[in-house]
């Protein structure tokens, strides 16, 4: 187990040396002048002005001393600040992380709550009306664009019906994004959970199960259920890092005060330090929870555990 | 005695397609019934319909009384676990691998309420004792994967007598496990009836497991009995056609043949192969390292056929493809004609990979599904050589007639053939560019008996006609009896004995040859045997030394 | 190449009698039609203001309303359809072929080519596709045209994983071994034995990928990061209409519906493509 764990970790710190490259090239890929076209939207900014922010970001430098210049301040919890207010972007970040994770994992809540049993219940019923009809709810689901979804449940529950508020960041606001995140992912869930069932219970030991005279419900619940729901705790970690993209839209949606929100306003305006810290925070959040998630899946499955 | 279980015109149907069609047995207690069958003679599917676990569109008829009751209608449960009890053929994949074998055994016991937890416990050790597992205490708490196969299926035999069933039914029980485990479990079953006084359903295809085992024989083609009678009957004197020729297909390991040749011109020469793997253990992570061959040495003589017999993990494929040059191995030498193959790389090594080709063992995977079998067939002769279409199509159609096709299904493709018939293409395949040595890697153990004789008959028929020299690969003694002129038996990477086929089966010299001779059914149940060798776990594996001429015996 | 042209037998007859194959097919030809004769089915032209006032409720005259501007709906719509169908063509064609060249590769040659080009997949794929098309989307400038790059590179992670484990197991089975053992060359291994034997399966992959692709990149342009005005795209109308939302419900339903069928239409053809490319070995 420690060595499957060990090997996941690694990868993970692969992951996020690479991208602390990626960043640095970042802003280099840009066509054109970063610095310039940073600044394009701010009126007056003279060209000693542009010198000095091109100094201060280490442009000037070759990219290999940029690099380390680069990771010498992350070390330090620096990131730099930002274009517009001159903020430090790390501190603008961490402000509203717990926002984002906040609801990336009441999203993930809502999806697990509502896929797994719809799942469970297809394949239970594998073939059936019951089957069909959730199966075809399910794809539905998985087509349905979650801004629209955002679109539609703010309509109706915020405007018609009043019962929520339309913006703000209040536990009442996290409703409506949490569903929306949720309720799109739920149908991945949902999808994932009855083919992973549906393939265990054609397993001989199922079968064997019941040579034995278990009951069904007993069957299903300790020789299905358990082995049925590792491949989807595997799932869990890729779901959380599409929720953490989902959730850029929906911030954007509801006017949820998280980094996604953050980060599109800075591509609007060009804001490099931010998207920087931003895609680097992103995938550091992206690469702890799936480490997490494989420690679950490591102490659950026996087969990795006893190795 | 009266009958445990009655089966009367049972007939299982999917559709309107009768999969069992009017089976009828008697089972008493004491009593080993086996049903034998090749693939698609419905002996699975009547064991489901005894247990209620058809599939859910399969319906059952018939009846089938078991104490007072009938198993087949609808209205009561099967007495499972209780009264009939089951074993799945895979080993591997009949314990829930999430869950502990003690929980697994324990689970029935209590929620049937037979006994309290503490019993249960108690029970299941004392069964794993009685199964032969060492150590119960310690495997309770163990998961399947960390138990061998034959243990596996030792857990599965005891989980199923924890219930005290009347009846057990064993549907190829001992298929997935190598000949020695085999041994041990045929034992372990043998003398669980004896003792529990129980009946037991035996499902096999294999005609020598039926001789060891059976009292009363009940063979079985697409549906129907084709012959049910006491087992000695049954083989002595069968009534029906169909029994006659299944047996005379079986390979007989106490067969004599004649096959004898001086030649020694040497074609191809392996010298010290070692080759190891990483092992990943348990699915995940993990690298050990696994030697499949170690420092192994063999001469193949032209217009022979040489056979690489041994167990799961011998390394006999292994070798068989260091040999094609399809696994690399670390350190050794091939030399084909004496001129050293794994010196080649690049353009060189694919001009001169037409002297060696290959048959596998999986008919179905063995052919590019979206290639007609022309094509395939004839690949090997395009990438050597220039050929006009004419050209093309006469080859191809030769080819086919070699190995008994019509030369008209060169345009069909694979999966409009049956599993004897691919492997007869793969063969044309093999033979297409004229090679001097064909590794055939266990080209029979996925067809039925009456089709693998006929596949080993095209092998030796077209060695003599084609010249070949074949490298044969197998598990099977009595397959290798039949065909091979000289025999290597291989074990964890070594070779162990090697000596021309007759004094090797007459006179095994190494004691795991004649463990192995030993194990292997034989299909003739008047020659059962005594107390069967105790198969231990080290061998004489060192270098080989000649006993005898020609016949060489690791000391 | 005439192995690829090959469909398995009864291809079409099973795609046609499996519900979401029909009803996909049905859906996806429709959209081509529209997309193909958009000038011909469109009563407006999409971008003509004022064509009858602003705010229009659908009706006779206006079959979807009209927008803020006066826009017919109903030719938005249809030429947002070109646009569509374009975006997951242009996006799904760059992550396919990249991807598939890359896992090919990765599947043939083995060794460390295999260890970089899937060690690197891999940290791209746990990016994420949003993070990956939004940092191009960042470094390029939000256009239409970036966007769909981005969707495209973003998504060749998923194809070049995938492409690979299928790769692998065709380049373990036993016919292309033989095929090795027969003399083949990596050109003629590649070409005539794995590429068809991958084809099926990433035809279906590219199949539901149009959707994922669609819907990442009307996502973009739903923040204003893809399509600038005035280009028929439905993300962006859907962008659009939250100022409206009270005003002119339509405005936010239609749009989001039109994606949502698409989607809906490419998903169950990949689902009715899966099962009918399944070739017909073992039972």
């Amino acid at each position: 187990m420690w060595r499957f764990l060990g090997t996941r970790i690694a990868m993970g710190a692969l992951t996020i040396w690479i991208t602390t490259i990626l960043v640095t090239l970042l802003i280099h890929a840009v066509p054109g002048d970063p610095v310039q076209i940073m600044y394009a939207q701010s009126q007056g900014t003279t060209p000693e002005q542009i010198e000095e922010v091109r100094r201060s970001l280490g442009l000037d430098r070759p990219i290999p001393v940029q690099y380390a210049m680069f990771i010498e301040r992350l070390v330090q919890g620096d990131l730099g600040n930002t274009i517009r207010g001159g903020q430090p972007v790390l501190d603008v970040i961490l402000q509203r992380l717990p926002n984002t994770l906040l609801l990336a994992c009441s999203a993930m809540f809502v999806a697990i709550l509502i896929g797994v049993p719809i799942g469970f219940l297809a394949a239970y019923r594998e073939g059936s009306l019951t089957d069909i009809a959730l199966m075809m709810v399910v794809i539905a689901g998985i087509s349905m664009p979650h801004f629209w979804l955002g679109l539609l449940l703010l309509f109706y529950f915020a405007l018609e019906l009043g019962w929520l508020p339309v913006s703000g960041n209040g536990w009442l606001n996290l409703i409506l994004p949490a569903m929306t995140l949720g309720l799109s992912n739920a149908a991945i869930f949902a999808r994932l959970t009855r083919s992973s069932m549906i393939d265990i219970m054609s397993q001989d030991y199922v079968q064997t199960a019941f040579a034995k005279g278990l009951p069904k419900a007993l069957v299903l619940r300790r020789h299905v259920l358990r082995a049925g729901l590792l491949p989807v705790v595997t799932m869990m970690g890729l779901q959380f890092a599409f929720m953490m993209g989902g959730a850029i839209v929906v911030e954007n949606i509801f006017s949820w005060n998280g980094v996604g929100r953050m980060a599109v306003e800075a591509i609007f305006q060009r804001d490099y330090p931010i998207i920087q810290g931003f895609i680097l925070t992103f995938s550091v959040v992206v690469v702890v929870v799936a480490i997490a998630i494989d420690t679950i899946y490591a102490v659950l499955d026996p087969r990795i555990r006893r190795s | 005695m009266s009958a445990l279980l009655s089966v009367r015109d049972l007939a299982v149907h999917l559709g309107d397609a009768p999969l069992v069609d009017g089976i009828s047995f008697d089972l008493s207690a004491g009593e080993v019934l086996s049903i034998v069958g090749e693939s698609g003679s419905g002996k699975s599917m009547t064991a489901k319909a005894l247990m209620g676990l058809l599939p859910p569109k399969a319906r059952a008829h018939g009846t089938a009384m078991f104490d007072g009751t009938n198993l087949v209608s609808q209205e009561a449960a099967p007495p499972r676990g209780t009264g009939i009890g089951l074993i799945f053929q895979e080993p591997m994949t009949a314990l829930t691998p999430v869950l502990t074998i003690g929980l697994q055994l324990t689970e029935a016991l209590l929620s049937h309420g037979i006994c309290d937890a503490v019993e249960a416990k108690r029970r299941a050790k004392a069964m794993l004792d009685r199964v032969g597992i060492p150590e119960p205490d310690v495997q309770m708490r163990q998961y399947p994967h960390e138990l061998s196969g034959g243990m596996r299926q030792r857990v599965v035999i005891a989980m199923m007598m924890l219930l005290d069933p009347r009846v057990l039914i064993a549907d190829e029980p001992t298929t997935a496990l190598d000949v020695t485990v085999q041994a041990q479990i045929l034992d372990l079953l043998r003398q669980i009836v004896t003792d529990a006084q129980i009946g037991l359903i035996l499902i096999t295809h294999d005609m020598g497991v039926v001789a060891e085992m059976a009292d009363t024989v009940l063979v079985m083609k697409s549906g129907r009995t084709q012959e049910y009678g006491p087992a000695a009957q049954v083989f002595a004197q069968p009534e029906s056609v169909y029994t006659q020729t299944l047996l005379d297909a079986v390979p007989r390991i106490d067969s004599i043949s004649e096959r004898e040749r001086g030649a020694t011109d040497i074609l191809l020469q392996a010298h010290d192969i070692t080759k190891t793997f990483k092992k990943r253990t348990a699915l995940f992570s993990g690298h050990d390292k696994h030697t499949a061959l170690d420092d192994v040495s063999l001469d193949i003589n032209r217009g022979e056929t040489l056979a690489l017999v041994g167990e799961s993990g011998s390394g006999k494929t292994t070798l068989g493809r260091v040999i094609a040059r399809l696994t690399e191995p670390d350190t050794g030498q091939v030399l084909l004609n004496g001129s050293d193959l794994m010196t080649l790389s690049g353009r060189d090594l694919q001009a001169r990979r037409r002297e060696v080709q290959m048959v596998f063992q999986d008919p179905y995977a063995s052919l590019d599904p979206r290639q007609t079998i022309g094509k395939t067939i004839v690949e090997p002769l395009i990438i050597h050589e220039n050929l006009s279409k004419q050209d093309r199509n006469n080859q191809v159609a030769g080819l086919l007639e070699k190995v008994g096709l019509d030369a008209d299904m060169a345009l069909r493709y694979p999966h409009e053939f049956s599993g004897g018939q691919r492997q007869r293409i793969a063969i044309a395949r093999a033979i297409a560019a004229n090679p001097s040595l064909v590794v055939a890697d266990e080209p029979t153990s996925a067809l039925d008996v009456s089709i693998q004789a006929r596949v080993l008959d095209l092998l030796d028929t077209l060695r003599r006609s084609e010249n070949l020299t074949l490298l044969f690969i197998s598990h099977d003694l009595a397959v290798v009896r039949q065909i091979a002129d000289r025999v290597a038996v291989m074990r964890s990477g070594r070779i162990l004995e090697l000596g021309p086929a007759a004094s090797l089966f007459a006179e095994p010299k190494h004691p795991y040859t004649r463990a192995l001779l030993d194990v292997a059914p034989v299909p003739d149940p008047s020659r059962k045997r005594g107390k069967r060798p105790a198969i231990i776990g080290d061998y004489p594996a060192g270098p080989l030394c000649e006993v005898a001429p020609s016949h060489w015996v690791a000391i | 190449m005439a192995a690829v042209r090959q469909t398995p037998p009864g291809f079409w007859r099973r795609l046609l009698s499996s519900p979401s194959g029909v009803i996909g097919l049905a859906i996806v030809v429709l959209l081509v039609i529209c997309a193909a004769f958009a000038e011909m089915l469109a009563p407006f032209s999409p971008t003509k203001m004022g064509a009858g006032g602003r705010f229009l409720p659908p009706g006779d005259k206006h079959l979807l309303g009209t927008d803020e501007f006066g826009r017919d709906m109903f030719s938005r719509i249809i030429f947002g359809a070109r646009v569509t169908l374009l975006i997951g063509a242009v996006a799904v064609g760059i992550s396919l072929t990249l991807g598939m060249a890359v896992g090919m590769i990765a599947a043939f040659r083995r060794g460390w080519v295999e260890a970089i080009l899937m060690r690197g997949t891999d940290v791209l794929f746990s990016f994420t596709e949003t993070l990956i098309a939004l940092s191009f989307v960042a470094v390029l400038g939000p256009s239409l045209q970036n966007a769909v790059i981005a969707v495209g590179v973003a998504g060749i992670p998923f194809y070049a994983r995938t492409c690979y484990s299928a790769a692998l197991v065709e380049t373990s089975k036993p016919y292309f071994e033989a095929s090795v053992a027969a003399g083949a060359g990596p050109v003629r291994l590649l070409l005539a034995h794995l590429l068809p034997n991958v084809l099926p399966t990433m035809i279906v992959v590219a199949t539901l990928g149009v959707s994922t692709a669609i819907l990442a990149a009307a996502g973009l342009s739903f923040l204003g990061l893809g399509a600038q005005p005035p280009t028929s795209e439905w993300g962006y109308m859907l962008a659009g209409s939250r100022d409206y939302i009270n005003r002119a419900p339509w405005l936010m339903t239609i749009p989001g519906l039109a994606i949502a069928l698409t989607v809906l239409g490419f998903n169950l053809l990949g689902d009715g493509l899966r099962t009918s490319l399944d070739p017909v070995e073992r039972k």
